[in-house]
């Protein structure tokens, strides 16, 4: 048996191993998928389907979408300020000279190192306490929910870019002005585009955050404003309605074209090396 | 014009996001904490008398204790059971020269961002009594009666395992590329069979940056909501879900701050440890080597 030498066997456990890992890992999301194309009833769900039927795509209730459409615009809102205040953050820390810039950072990564539950409980009280000073209450309104988002996921668009500029060379900006080109100029048509992908995947990092949160807008939420999350954490408590697993299917299909989508326009090195 | 002369403070930069971040953080982390100090009157209302009450209940009350303990130990089961899964596939993925490694890491990439309420549903339905999982088990005579995940510690770890196993390949997969690959042929060159050389070279190499993913990983796990409080099912009470439930369900502020404080600093000496077994461990090493 020639073929059974050592590499071979290397190559086939390598394999089965991330076989095992991918069905592991996947299997849930499988799983939701295709009872999702199932008829199973009301609080029954079958998988692997017995029939394949469209039912529950049509039955999605118009709440649920609202909840998706909420919390897409959340993400894309958090995306665009966290972005507008990360920026300048990441900038501002690679390039000033003062001591202790560690400790600065550390302030900046900071939300993202609190469980969110404890940054969730937090706000709900921070906004009480304001709106009994101001008679303004942010509690379960979608700007109450904007501001506790864009607080976590601000340190993901500092993180990715200060790793691009780290490596960037400082001679591409000092031979712009040498050149003639005003400050500004030289921000916009040197700096800007050599950040844009760590500000790329600070951003996606940032809106899949934002996204998929749940504890935040747990506690921060309405019965008028609710992120999907939310909506699934709640009726996987009390009374589940299989549409759900239709609206599940569509965010799952989502995100995995985004990150495909993000592999062949950017590469994952990209995203993977901002991930520090 | 002199060199690198781009009349920016960037000192001036930073300051109004810094302001903003940190503004945030203390504003809601300072009403919260606060909070701990003072005795719950019932209904969200707090006393006016500084006390430290509610930490000498959680340090007497053997409830909230085991509650702490039961924390600790499930991220640590979870942490060490996906590096024991998630380590060979890191480095599988780092060391296939063919394209198809991208596509799997866009794969896994995408997997650890759909929330994990998604991956809990999926996983009530593989549990669930009537699924065909259970009735194969069942079928061959493996189990008697269905298995369930739910109001379990056990499930609790497979639902914090699916919180946190995609990530974890991610973080671990920068730490094997960080390892040269002519290291690893080297020792093979020189006689070692590659399992000698996983133990012996690239697990040694890798150590650093598997305690720091690691760490990243179990605090992850520590402030862990959902996946507790959706699998434990009311039974698997840990910190984060007891703080809920104080906050929300008691409306005990203080003492849901005073919790909190505590998951907050057990984390915090539990890392402090950790990295300080690991400055030890690399010393004595040095001084052997």
């Amino acid at each position: 048996m020639r073929w059974l030498t050592e590499k071979n066997i290397e190559r086939a456990l390598a394999v089965l191993w991330m076989l095992l890992f991918l069905v592991f890992l996947l299997g849930p999301l499988v799983v939701v998928v295709g009872a999702s194309f199932g008829s199973g009833q009301r609080g029954m769900i079958d998988f692997p389907p017995r029939e394949f039927t469209l039912q529950w795509y049509f039955a999605i209730a118009p709440m649920h979408l609202r909840a998706v459409g909420t919390s897409l615009l959340l993400a894309s809102c958090s995306v665009v300020l966290a972005v507008l205040v990360g920026v300048p953050a990441a900038m501002g820390l690679v390039r000033s000279r003062f001591a202790r810039k560690g400790v600065v950072a550390a302030m900046l990564r900071a939300p993202v190192q609190l469980p969110a539950v404890i940054v969730g409980v937090a706000f709900l009280q921070f906004y009480y306490v304001i709106g009994d000073l101001s008679g303004f209450y942010l509690t379960g309104s979608w700007y109450g929910m904007l501001i506790a988002h864009v607080f976590v996921t601000t340190p993901y668009v500092v993180s990715s870019v200060t790793a691009v500029l780290q490596r960037f060379n400082h001679q591409f900006e000092e031979a712009a002005l040498i050149l003639g080109a005003s400050p500004w100029s030289t921000i916009r048509r040197v700096t800007l585009p050599v950040l844009a992908p760590g500000v790329l995947s600070g951003a996606t990092y940032a809106f899949l955050v934002s996204f998929s949160d749940l504890p935040i807008s747990l506690f921060l939420a309405s019965e008028e404003v609710k992120t999907f999350p939310v909506v699934l954490f709640q009726s996987m408590d009390y009374d589940f309605n299989p549409s759900l697993l239709a609206v599940a299917t569509l965010i799952i299909v989502g995100s995995f074209t985004l990150m495909l989508v993000f592999q062949k326009v950017m590469g994952m090195g990209t995203l993977l090396r901002s991930n520090k | 014009m002199e060199r690198g002369a781009m009349h920016i403070k960037w000192e001036w930069v930073l300051i109004p996001p810094l302001l903003l971040s940190f503004g945030l953080l203390v504003a809601s982390q300072f009403v919260f904490l606060r909070g701990s100090f003072f005795a719950d009157l019932g209904v969200g209302r707090l006393g006016n008398t500084f006390s430290l009450g509610n930490y000498q209940r959680i340090f007497s009350d053997g409830f909230y204790l085991s509650s702490l303990w039961l924390t600790v130990k499930l991220s640590a089961i979870t942490t060490a059971s996906t590096l024991i899964i998630g380590f060979p596939v890191a480095y599988i993925l780092a060391r296939m020269r063919s394209k198809v490694s991208l596509y799997l890491l866009a794969t896994i990439t995408a997997a650890s961002f759909v929330t994990i309420v998604i991956k809990l549903l999926g996983l009530n339905i593989i549990f669930s009594s009537s699924s065909q999982l259970n009735a194969v088990l069942i079928g061959i005579g493996l189990v008697s009666e269905p298995i369930t995940i739910l109001g379990k510690t056990e499930g609790v770890t497979i639902g914090l395992m699916y919180f946190t196993l995609a990530f974890f390949v991610i973080l671990l997969y920068g730490v094997v590329l960080s390892i040269p690959r002519a290291l690893e042929e080297a020792s093979q060159i020189l006689g070692a069979s590659r399992l000698r050389t996983y133990w012996r070279v690239v697990v040694p190499l890798a150590l650093p940056g598997l305690v720091g993913s690691s760490l990243i990983v179990f605090n992850l796990c520590l402030g862990a909501f959902t996946s507790a409080v959706l699998l434990g099912a009311g039974k698997v009470l840990t910190l984060p879900v007891l703080i809920q439930r104080t906050v929300l369900l008691d409306t005990k502020y203080g003492m849901g701050g005073a919790l909190s404080v505590v998951l907050l600093v057990a984390g915090l000496l539990i890392n402090l440890v950790s990295l300080y077994a690991v400055t030890r461990l690399k010393a004595s090493r040095g001084m052997t080597a």
